[in-house]
């Protein structure tokens, strides 16, 4: 690692003086950007003594956070250059979905929207149950767009937002962390916002999801909030209560907004720093915020109503009595009764407080143990090997940030301290939830790095005599991030009087001035690699790679979404697990059972016990849920471990929470506890429909000569149940892969099967079937 | 016919003491314990009505079954929950055999394991499913009430004790600091003390960041001891899992690049010894270097394929 640090610099030097002509390769353009703000901290340190022209300054800025943008949208173009401009995953699906409707049918027929073809036979209201920002945003993009003749797709618009956002993300970054510290910090901080792994993951291209544009409106809504406690106008609160509003229609993370305001306004009284700035912008955010946040359909009254909200009004009637306290404090002479009530209030208000919280907090616990909830992998809590994977270098460094600020404490630090301390403690319980976290480490580490970098980039420069200084300082931004020529300066600079001053020396600086940019070298280094290896798949179209290095694509998927579209009446209702509710409706256009908003957990739970259950009883659900094909995603040909089968317990489990006499899940594992596909498998696991449809005609395939005919290779065994005969549904398709199957629904017969069984001469017998099974029960005694 | 008559009513009578006998004990306490004699006549013997839920279990200290404690204490909720809901009836009752007290049921039952639980349905023999599978399900009383309801058609909803330990320990602790600071009301200093604050903060940002809350959550164990070769191994081999030592650590690490890092910007800022400021700022920046790349070499160990690495490998 370390030995090609110097190659790559001279590179980055040349790029970096050749200033706009640089090309869009993700490593380089993130390293260049680093480096030009570490040469920008340490000038912003500088610029504080010196009477520096401001001009210079704001042009570094200006291309720093340019160049900080330009990175942050070309390292979110993996999947785009190596795939092609394409929707990902699943939720991004719907959004597209519903931003198509949008843009075709207009915003009221959006918002009076009626999706007849989700969630079959219910149905679903979209207009009020979605947070419209995201669509509303693209569609707008889209319409001044084509305005002004540029006739895109709005496809292109969906993929391409969330990279241009994370733009914006960086620029309100910069202008929060230059208010609560200083502007060095600040680019440092955009820099870092526009490279880190933690926010990359929900914003690269093609990922269209509310997080995307919800931490622009996140961090830009607390940059207003700490200009308007610091000036107390009710300009930048007006502001701050639009940025809001913002993010009310685009994220239920509001919710952190609501509740970490009014805790720092909480803080600020307890401090003893109460004032009329704090009063005036919190009384104009918190009755304009909450007539605003009412305005979203999807919000309604739950601000006036849910106890997530109640600490906003706690908080806001709180400050009210201590205002009038204030007030009456000037009036009055009982000083020592006054402050007992004061005492008094601020306990009882406190109290209340807490226990708002904390009631909040232990029904979010129930929730996590709800089997629905529990089955989605973002709902874990986190290790510390996912910390480190997201922020890297950030996460040991962030708490020094934190130290500096709690030390040099004022108003808006307590804000960002507090901002760290309950985001840290919400990413522990969550993983989904780092993505509130990683704004807040990137400023505290920015915080950190541009402190050490402020006294050991210039320190000995100031103990100069002013004419030249200012001539090396600027010769020294002329060629900002030229880190050689820089150390030989300072070297020179200390060799002319060595024994004048007590400065740390220029060896011990230069080393610590290199190695803390190499640190910061090799986190851009980290940050591109997980961005091109874990967060840029677009999971519709997965890709493998041979011995030689060159690449398959597995377009499994779509091919047979496409099959759906082109092959079946265009009313065909299709059952699936949720997982894939919002493909099918968006790619293949059919009306689908449960899809990914998971509002009816009982519907899910019938799905998931047709799923399970023998293949009789799942086709009288089926029947009577009008289900023309089924669905499944059967990874066992290529070893695609996120298949059906792998997630079939969950579906078992939330089936037995609902239906539990039919539904067991002590039924699907082995006498010794375990999940087996093969022969020892449970015999209930071996007839679930589920199995049947994942395996059928499976047994008839060899996929290599050194394994046996139906070898799984995801879970790595040879399949218990081999002769496999549908009754009641028939193969429909089967993608080039097997990864994905569909099954036809067979009408009733005409005549009705004699239900006893006539004289049997068919010598073969089945070897799995439920008479034989429970014969065995019956004659088992203790 | 008389005599038909007469052992019915024999049976009748039988059956309506052994309830009442029953209910009698149920009210004494909810978990009924029962030795040899107890149990052949109250669950063997045939003229019965209710249903039994029998944890078979070994609870003296010399057995040394610290499973069993802990199932018997879920077992307890269990039957609390049943005994005190307004539901109770005499349909199922809830009995414990110890191993000590009924070595020979356990005997004629062929069973040589504890904790065991099995239920004795009121017709008919026992089937498999009336043996609760422990290694799969556990012995959580959420479990075994499902199990319950399933063999029984009593739906038990448990009701777990309050643990008042946690307020009480929280009561505590806040009446402790209240009463410091009204001691020291003349001197509230220490309040505004910004080290004690900036302290308290790091600790709970680096708890967070190593993974506690997992920890908590999931409990893993301390670390993993390889029975065959007898080594103790700290750091889980897979990315998804960590023990608890390996959390300690990383906490460890991270403290030491955070500190590392104040150590930097106090020897550049302070006004002692120009020599004592040097030393500050090399152990600083070793302090930040050394830590960084041990933690990124343990990373490097847990994520397969991860390719970089600094200092150590």
């Amino acid at each position: 690692m370390a030995e090609h640090h110097p190659v790559s610099d001279s590179k980055h030097k040349s790029s970096l003086n050749s200033g706009a002509s640089y090309s869009g390769n993700g490593r380089s353009s993130t390293a260049v950007a680093e480096r030009g703000s570490n040469a920008g901290a340490g000038g912003g340190g500088l610029s504080g003594g010196l009477s520096q022209p401001a001009g210079w300054q704001s042009l570094l800025s200006f291309t720093i956070l340019f160049l900080a943008w330009l990175a942050g949208f070309s390292s979110r173009l993996f999947a785009v250059i190596r795939f092609e401009s394409i929707i990902h995953e699943f939720d991004p699906w719907f959004n597209y979905r519903s931003t198509h409707h949008l843009t075709t049918n207009g915003f009221y027929e959006f918002l009076n929207w009626f999706d007849e073809r989700a969630w079959y036979p219910l149905g679903r209201i979209v207009g009020g149950t979605v947070y419209p920002g995201l669509m509303v945003t693209a569609g707008l993009i889209h319409y001044v767009l084509n305005l002004l003749h540029i006739t895109v797709h709005i496809r292109d618009v969906c993929v391409f937002l969330a990279p241009v956002f994370s733009g914006l993300t960086s620029i309100s970054t910069f202008l929060l962390t230059k208010e609560l510290w200083n502007q060095g910090a600040g680019l440092l901080a955009a820099c870092f916002i526009a490279i880190v792994p933690g926010y990359i993951s929900r914003s690269v291209a093609g990922s269209f999801d509310n997080e995307g544009i919800a931490i622009f409106a996140l961090q830009f809504t607390y940059y207003l909030w700490v200009k308007s406690v610091k000036t107390g106008s009710v300009f930048w609160t007006i502001g701050c209560c639009l940025s809001y509003f913002y993010m009310v229609s685009a994220w239920g993370g509001y919710v952190f907004i609501i509740n970490l305001i009014p805790l720092h306004v909480f803080v600020l009284l307890l401090m003893q720093r109460f004032s009329r700035r704090v009063y005036i912008a919190y009384s104009t955010f918190y009755i304009i915020g909450l007539v605003l946040s009412m305005q979203i359909p999807f919000v309604g009254f739950q601000p006036i109503r849910t106890s997530e909200h109640m600490a906003a009004a706690g908080v806001f009637v709180l400050l009210q009595v201590y205002a009038f306290l204030q007030y009456l404090k000037d009036r009055l002479t009982r000083q020592e009764f006054q402050t007992l009530f004061f005492l008094g209030v601020s306990v009882a208000a406190g109290v209340v407080f807490l226990s708002v919280i904390y009631l909040t907090y232990t029904g979010c616990y129930a929730k996590i143990h709800i089997p629905i909830i529990a089955s989605v992998s973002e709902h874990q809590p986190t290790t510390w090997v996912s910390f480190f994977f997201d922020l890297h270098i950030l996460v040991c460094t962030f708490p020094a940030g934190l130290w500096f600020c709690i030390k040099n404490i004022n108003d808006e630090r307590v804000f960002v301290a507090l901002y760290a301390i309950s985001a840290v403690y919400f990413a522990g319980v969550m993983v989904r939830l780092m993505l509130t976290l990683t704004p807040v480490v990137c400023m505290l580490s920015a915080v950190a790095f541009s402190s050490v970098f402020e006294h050991y980039l210039g320190d000995d420069m100031k103990r100069q005599s002013p004419p030249a200084e200012d001539s090396s300082d600027e010769d020294d931004r002329k060629n900002a991030g030229n880190l050689y020529d820089k150390a030989g300066k300072v070297r020179k600079h200390v060799s002319e009087q060595e024994k004048a001053e007590e400065g740390l020396g220029p060896n011990i600086k230069s080393i610590v001035t290199m190695l803390m940019l190499m640190l910061l070298m090799m986190f851009a280094v980290h940050c591109t690699w997980v961005t091109s290896n874990a967060y840029s798949s677009p999971s519709v179209v997965l890709a493998s790679y041979n011995h030689d290095g060159s690449r398959n694509i597995l377009d499994d998927f779509r091919e047979a979404y496409y099959w759906l579209r082109q092959n079946t009446d265009e009313h065909a209702r299709v059952m699936s697990w949720w997982d894939y509710g919002y493909q099918i409706a968006g790619m293949a256009n059919r009306t689908t059972l449960v899809d990914n908003n998971t509002w009816n957990n009982s519907h899910i739970a019938l799905v998931g016990k047709a799923m399970s259950s023998n293949e009789t009883a799942a086709y009288e659900i089926m029947r009577s849920l009008d289900v023309d094909y089924v669905l499944i995603i059967f990874g066992g040909v290529i070893g695609y471990s996120g298949d059906d089968i792998n997630k079939f317990l969950w579906m078992v489990r939330i089936a037995e929470g609902e239906h539990p006499r039919d539904i067991r899940e002590s039924d699907y594992f082995t006498p010794q506890g375990e999940f087996r596909v093969d022969k020892a498998g449970s015999p209930t696991l071996l007839n679930c429909l589920m199995y049947k449809m994942s395996y059928y005609r499976f047994g008839e395939m060899q996929l290599d000569f050194r394994t046996p005919p139906g070898f799984d290779r995801t879970r790595n065994a040879e399949i218990g149940n081999k002769d496999i005969k549908l009754k009641h549904l028939e193969e429909a398709f089967t993608s080039e892969h097997w990864l994905v199957r569909i099954y036809k629904v067979k009408k009733l017969e005409n005549r009705d099967r004699v239900e006893h069984k006539l004289r049997s001469t068919d010598a073969t017998k089945q070897k799995y079937t439920t008479k034989k099974v429970s014969w065995d029960f019956k004659h088992w005694t203790v | 016919c008389y005599i038909v008559l007469m052992y019915k009513v024999i049976f009748c009578t039988l059956l309506s003491e052994k309830v009442t006998q029953m209910m009698e004990w149920a009210s004494k306490r909810s978990v009924i314990r029962m030795n040899g004699d107890k149990f052949r006549r109250f669950v063997k013997a045939p003229p019965r009505n209710y249903s039994m839920v029998i944890m078979f279990t070994a609870l003296q200290p010399q057995r040394q079954c610290g499973v069993c404690r802990q199932a018997d204490e879920e077992f307890q909720v269990l039957a609390n929950s049943w005994r005190y809901s307004s539901a109770f009836t005499n349909k199922v009752f809830f009995a414990s055999v110890d191993f000590d007290e009924g070595s020979d049921v356990f005997q004629m039952l062929n069973m040589n394991s504890a904790p065991t639980f099995l239920h004795f349905p009121s017709k008919g023999k026992p089937r498999r499913s009336d043996t609760y599978e422990l290694q799969v399900r556990g012995f959580a009383a959420e479990q075994l009430a499902r199990w319950v309801a399933d063999r029984t058609d009593v739906q038990i909803r448990v009701i777990r004790p309050p643990n008042y330990a946690g307020p009480l320990l929280l009561g505590f602790l806040l009446a402790v600091i209240g009463g410091l600071a009204y001691l020291r009301r003349h001197n509230l200093e220490f309040l505004f003390n910004k080290n004690v604050w900036a302290f308290s903060a790091l600790c709970f940002v680096l708890i967070m960041t190593s993974g506690q809350m997992w920890n908590h959550i999931r409990g893993p164990p301390y670390a993993h001891k390889n029975p065959s070769t007898g080594q103790v191994s700290y750091i889980h081999g897979s990315s998804q899992a960590q023990f608890v030592a390996e959390t300690h650590i990383v906490l460890l690490f991270n403290a030491a690049v955070t500190m590392g890092m104040v150590l930097l910007c106090e020897a550049a800022t302070s006004d002692m010894d120009i020599g004592k400021r040097k030393i500050m700022c090399v152990a600083g920046i070793g302090l930040v270097m050394l830590f960084f790349s041990w933690l990124l070499s343990i990373f490097r160990a847990k994520y397969h394929g991860y390719p970089y690495s600094f200092l150590m490998s």
